[in-house]
C-alpha cells in the first residue's frame, strides 16, 4: 500500500519542523541574538545598589557613533583574558586601569584610578603604591576601592589567559603580591627582576581593568564570572555593555555614573562588517562614522564628506633566519640578505607608501625607537659579504603565511619581492605558503630555515620587543632562530631594570645597533594604521596600543 | 513498502552516513601539521600556556582515544566547546545556523519561483525572444562568480541608488525579534512586529538573490530541456486532440512531468546553496553558519568543524529525502522499493 498524498504531506510538515527545531532551539534564553534595545544596562547590574538609570533615549543616528569593523576575532570581554583587537577596542572604553595612556601618547603614564603611585626600593623588592582617587564609583553605583583591585588582579592569575604572561612572566608577580592596605591605597610588590617602568605601562593594559567585585561575584560562576563577562560589563569607564551578538555588533552605552566628563554620544555601534568594500560604501552612504579596514585603494578613493586619518600600528614586519641552519649561521650570509632587499621598493610600491622603513627591533614611536636605517638595497655589498663568508650558491627556504598582511600587502606578493631581490645577489629562495598556523607551529619548534611574519607589542615599553629578539632563554623570538648570544641577553635584561631615562635609551640604542648588524632578522618595515572617516567625526585619536577613546568623539551636524 | 518502513530504512542508513563523516571529519582535521592550541593562543603565548590548554582540551590524547570522548559525549548530546569562540557547539550552532538556513530557504523559494516559469515559458517559446532571454539571463547565472554578483549588486542597489540595505539581517536601529525559531521573518510575524518583518525581508533580497542566481539559472535550464522532452510526448499530442486549453496542457500535463529531474535538481541545488553561503555571507556581512564553518576551518578548531559537517549532513539528508518523497507526490507511479 502506497502512503497518500495526505500522509505525504504530514511528513513534509513534519520533517520542516525537525529542521526549524534543529536550528532554531526552542530556548529562548540567553542566546546572543536575545533582544536588543529592551536589555538597558539596568537589568545586567543586579547587585548594584544604585542601579544606573536606563537609557533615556533608543539609539539612534545622532546619538550613536556607527564603526563599521571585521570583529571576527572577538572572543570575549572579559577584560582579564581578553587579547584581541576589537576586544581590546572595547575593554578599553568600558574598564578603567589604575594608571593609562592618553591619546596616541606612549611614552607617559597618566593618573587614572589612581591619583598618584611611588616606587619603594625594599630591598630584596620593589613596593608600588598606589593611592586611588576618592569617591569613584562603579557604573553600578558600587565605590571602587583597594578591594575591587585585588580582586580583579586575582582573576588574571586564575584564569591564566592568553594575556596573564604579563603578570605571571614578564613582572613576574603573583596573587599574593597584589594587596589592599587601606580602602584606598593599594601596594604591589615587584620583585627586582622587573623593571617598575615596563610594569606600569602593563597596567595600562586591559589586563590591569579594575572590576567591580560586587558584580562579578554575583555572577560567578565556576569560572570566576568569566562565562558572564563574556558578554556583559562590570566596569567604571565611559560605556557600558549593552550586548555583543556575535559575527553582528556590539552596542555600548554611556555609563550614566562615569567618573569623567559624559561622553557626548550616548552610544557607540560596532557593526560586523567583513568586507572592506562594504564599509566602503558604508561610509561613504553615512551609515558607518568610522570603518576601521579599509585597504590603501580604498582609502585613496575618498574625498568630499570623508577623509582618511593615520595612526601608528607598532607591529615589526621581519625576517627571521634560523642561524642554526647552514650557511645562515654566519653574520656575512644574514648582512647579506640584509643588504639585497629593496626596502624602500616595498615600501613605497607594494605599500604605496603607508607604511615606515624601520629597520631596528623598537617601533616608532615607542620609548628606545632607534631611527637608523642603513639598509638600502646593495647589490654589490651583498655579493662582497658572501665572499667574505666564502659560500655560493645559497639555497633556502622560505615560510610564509598566505593571505593578506597586516598593512594591505598580499604575503605572497611581498615574498615574491624579497626573492627577486636577492635572486640577483645570486641567493636562491624558495617560497613555501602555509597557514598562519603551520608557520607558528614550525618556527615555534625552532623548524623554519627562513620565516616571515610580524611582531606586536604586548605593552608600551621597549622591554616587549627587546627581550623577545634578543633574550635566547626566554624562549621567544631569538630562540626559535636558534641566535644564542648570551651577551646581548644580558644586555637587554639590564636595559629592562634601569630607571635613569637617559641612561635606558643610550644602552637601547646600543643594542638596537648590535642586533642590526649581528641579529639573525631583516626588519622590513613598520605598517600605518590607516581610517576612513565621515568629516562630521572629530576627536578621533588613534593609540597605537590599537584603541581610540570613544568618549572624546563628537559629531558635528 | 509502506511509508514508516521506508523511513526507518532511510534512518539506517542516515546514521551510517553520519558516523561514516564523523569518523572522516575527525581523521581530517586531525591530520593537519598544525596545533590548534597554538592557533588559539597565538605567537606570544607560552610554552606552559600551550601545554594547559592542550591539557584542558584534551589535545594531548592520542586521536582515537580523543575520538572516542568526543562520539561518547555526541550520543549524550554534547557537541564539545569550540576551541577559538570558546562556548559550546551547539549553542554556537543553534545561533548561526537560523540565519543560513533563512537565507538558503529564501534563495531557493526564489529560484523555484523564477527558475521553473522560466523554465516552461522558455520551452513553450522555443527559438523565440522569451527563449532566448531566458537562456541568456541564465547562461549568465551559471557562469558569473557569486562574489562579484554580490559587490555589483550591493554597490548598484546600496551604494548608487540607496534602495536596499547593503548587509545585516534586519536595520541596526530596529531591534531583531525575540528568538523562537531563529528565522527573523517568521520570528517577527509571530511577534506581530511588522517593523523587523519589513526590515528583515529588506535586509534579505539582495543576499538571496545574489545566491539564488545560480539555482535558479540552473532550475530553469533543467525545466526548459525536460519541457521540451516532455512537450513532444504522445500524451500531451492527445491532451491538445482532445481540445485542452494550451494552458491547461502545458501547466496540468506537461509541467508536472517535467517537474521531476527538476526536483532532482532543486535537492541537489540545496547543497549548492549551503555551500555558496560562505561567499555570500561574507560579503553580506551575514551572521550565519558559512562564515563559522570557515573560521573554524582556519582556526583549527576542530569541535566546531565537526559540529558543522554533522549538521550540514542532516540538513543534506533530509533534503534528499524530502526529494525522494516528492517524486512521488509527482509521480504516484513512484514507489519506494
Amino acid at each position: 500500500m502506497y502512503p497518500s498524498k495526505r500522509n505525504i504531506l504530514a511528513v513534509l510538515v513534519s520533517l520542516a519542523v525537525v529542521v526549524l527545531t534543529a536550528c532554531g532551539g526552542a530556548e529562548p534564553t540567553e542566546a546572543p541574538g536575545a533582544p536588543q534595545a529592551t536589555e538597558a544596562p539596568a537589568t545586567e547590574a543586579p547587585a548594584a545598589t544604585e542601579a544606573p538609570a536606563a537609557t533615556e533615549a533608543p539609539i539612534s543616528v545622532e546619538n550613536t557613533l556607527s564603526i563599521s569593523s571585521n570583529i571576527s576575532d572577538l572572543i570575549t570581554l572579559d577584560p582579564a583574558v581578553v587579547y584581541e583587537y576589537s576586544g581590546i577596542l572595547v575593554t578599553h572604553n568600558v574598564y578603567q586601569t589604575l594608571v593609562t595612556f592618553e591619546g596616541a601618547d606612549l611614552q607617559t603614564i597618566k593618573p587614572s584610578l589612581a591619583d598618584s603611585w611611588e616606587t619603594n626600593d625594599a630591598g630584596d623588592h620593589w613596593e608600588l603604591i598606589f593611592k586611588l582617587h576618592p569617591g569613584n564609583t562603579f557604573a553600578s553605583g558600587n565605590p571602587i576601592t583597594a578591594d575591587d583591585v585585588v580582586y580583579s588582579f586575582s582573576r588574571v592569575f586564575a584564569l591564566n589567559g592568553p594575556p596573564a604572561f604579563l603578570f605571571t612572566d614578564v613582572a613576574g608577580i603573583t596573587a599574593d603580591s597584589v594587596t589592599a592596605v587601606d580602602p584606598e591605597t593599594v601596594q604591589i610588590n615587584l620583585p627586582k627582576t622587573a623593571s617598575p617602568g615596563a610594569f606600569l605601562a602593563i597596567l595600562t593594559n586591559n589586563i590591569a581593568s579594575v572590576v567591580d567585585s560586587k558584580v562579578v561575584q554575583e555572577n560567578e560562576g565556576d569560572d570566576h564570572g568569566s562565562t558572564w563577562l563574556l558578554d556583559h560589563s562590570a566596569g567604571s569607564g565611559a560605556y557600558v555593555v549593552d550586548h555583543w551578538t556575535q559575527e553582528v555588533e556590539v552596542l555600548l552605552t554611556a555609563n550614566p555614573n562615569f567618573n569623567g566628563d559624559k561622553p557626548a554620544l550616548t552610544s557607540v555601534l560596532l557593526s560586523h562588517v567583513p568586507e572592506s568594500a562594504n564599509q566602503l560604501t558604508a561610509l561613504q552612504n553615512g551609515d558607518a562614522d568610522i570603518a576601521l579596514n579599509l585597504t590603501a585603494e580604498q582609502l585613496a578613493t575618498l574625498g568630499g564628506d570623508t577623509t582618511s586619518v593615520t595612526g601608528a600600528d607598532l607591529r615589526l614586519f621581519y625576517l627571521g633566519m634560523n642561524v642554526a641552519v647552514e650557511p645562515l649561521d654566519k653574520p656575512e650570509v644574514r648582512e647579506a640578505l640584509r643588504m639585497a632587499i629593496d626596502y624602500d621598493g616595498i615600501v613605497n610600491d607594494l605599500l604605496s607608501g603607508n607604511a615606515q622603513k624601520v629597520q631596528t627591533v623598537i617601533p616608532s614611536p615607542m620609548f628606545g625607537y632607534n631611527s637608523d636605517t642603513p639598509f638600502q638595497q646593495d647589490i654589490e655589498g651583498a655579493k662582497a659579504q658572501l665572499e667574505q663568508a666564502g659560500v655560493s650558491d645559497v639555497s633556502l627556504e622560505m615560510l610564509i603565511p598566505d593571505g593578506a598582511a597586516p598593512g594591505g600587502v598580499q604575503w605572497s606578493d611581498l615574498a615574491a619581492k624579497l626573492q627577486s631581490d636577492w635572486d640577483q645577489a645570486g641567493i636562491t629562495v624558495t617560497i613555501k605558503q602555509v597557514t598562519f598556523a603551520e608557520l607558528l607551529d614550525a618556527y615555534r619548534a625552532q623548524g623554519a630555515q627562513l620565516a616571515l611574519l610580524y611582531w606586536g607589542p604586548d605593552f608600551a615599553d621597549p622591554d616587549t620587543n627587546v627581550t623577545p629578539f634578543t633574550n635566547f632563554d626566554a624562549h621567544s623570538i631569538a630562540w626559535r632562530n636558534s641566535w644564542n648570544d648570551p651577551d646581548i641577553g644580558a644586555k637587554a635584561k639590564g636595559a629592562a631594570l634601569m630607571t635613569d631615562a637617559a641612561e635606558r635609551e643610550a644602552a637601547y640604542k646600543e643594542i638596537t645597533e648590535y642586533v642590526l648588524h649581528n641579529g639573525p632578522y631583516a626588519v622590513l618595515y613598520q605598517p600605518a594604521a590607516l581610517f576612513g572617516v565621515r568629516n562630521t567625526v572629530q576627536g578621533f585619536e588613534w593609540n597605537p596600543m590599537g584603541f581610540t577613546d570613544f568618549w572624546l568623539i563628537v559629531k558635528i551636524a | 513498502m509502506t511509508l514508516p518502513s521506508y523511513l526507518l530504512r532511510r534512518l539506517v542508513g542516515f546514521v551510517a552516513v553520519m558516523v561514516g563523516i564523523s569518523m572522516i571529519t575527525f581523521a581530517l582535521s586531525h591530520v593537519v601539521p598544525a596545533d590548534p592550541a597554538i592557533v588559539a593562543l597565538g605567537d606570544h603565548a607560552t610554552d606552559a600556556q600551550i601545554e594547559a590548554f592542550r591539557e584542558r582540551y584534551g589535545l594531548n590524547k592520542p586521536v582515537p582515544e580523543q575520538y572516542w570522548i568526543y562520539v561518547t559525549n555526541l550520543i549524550h548530546g554534547d557537541l564539545g566547546i569550540s576551541l577559538h569562540t570558546r562556548r559550546p557547539v551547539a549553542a554556537d550552532l543553534r545561533n548561526f545556523f537560523p540565519a543560513t538556513f533563512e537565507l538558503s530557504l529564501t534563495a531557493l523559494i526564489l529560484s523555484i519561483l523564477i527558475g521553473i516559469p522560466a523554465g516552461v515559458i522558455s520551452a513553450t517559446a522555443r527559438n523565440r525572444l522569451p527563449d532566448h532571454v531566458v537562456r541568456i539571463v541564465s547562461l549568465i547565472g551559471g557562469s558569473v562568480p557569486i562574489f562579484w554578483l554580490g559587490l555589483i549588486l550591493i554597490g548598484f542597489f546600496y551604494g548608487r541608488l540607496g534602495w536596499l540595505p547593503g548587509g545585516a539581517r534586519i536595520d541596526k536601529f530596529i531591534p531583531p525579534p525575540p528568538l523562537i525559531t531563529g528565522l527573523f521573518t517568521v520570528d517577527s510575524l509571530l511577534a506581530g512586529d511588522y517593523k523587523a518583518f519589513w526590515s528583515s525581508v529588506h535586509h534579505l533580497f539582495l543576499p538571496a538573490l545574489a545566491l539564488g542566481y545560480f539555482s535558479t539559472a540552473i532550475i530553469a535550464r533543467m525545466m526548459r530541456s525536460s519541457m521540451l522532452e516532455v512537450l513532444n510526448h504522445q500524451y500531451v499530442l492527445a491532451a491538445r486532440a482532445k481540445g485542452l486549453r494550451q494552458g491547461k496542457v502545458i501547466w496540468r500535463h506537461a509541467a508536472r512531468n517535467a517537474l521531476i529531474p527538476t526536483v532532482t535538481t532543486i535537492g541537489v541545488t540545496f547543497g549548492s546553496l549551503l555551500s555558496g553561503a560562505v561567499l555570500t555571507e561574507t560579503i553580506f556581512s551575514w551572521p550565519g553558519l558559512g562564515r563559522y564553518a570557515t573560521s573554524s576551518a582556519i582556526n583549527l578548531d576542530f569541535p566546531a568543524v565537526m559540529g558543522v559537517t554533522l549538521l550540514a549532513a542532516l540538513v543534506y539528508t533530509l533534503a534528499n529525502l524530502i526529494v525522494d518523497v516528492g517524486y512521488q507526490w509527482l509521480d504516484p507511479r513512484i514507489h519506494h522499493g
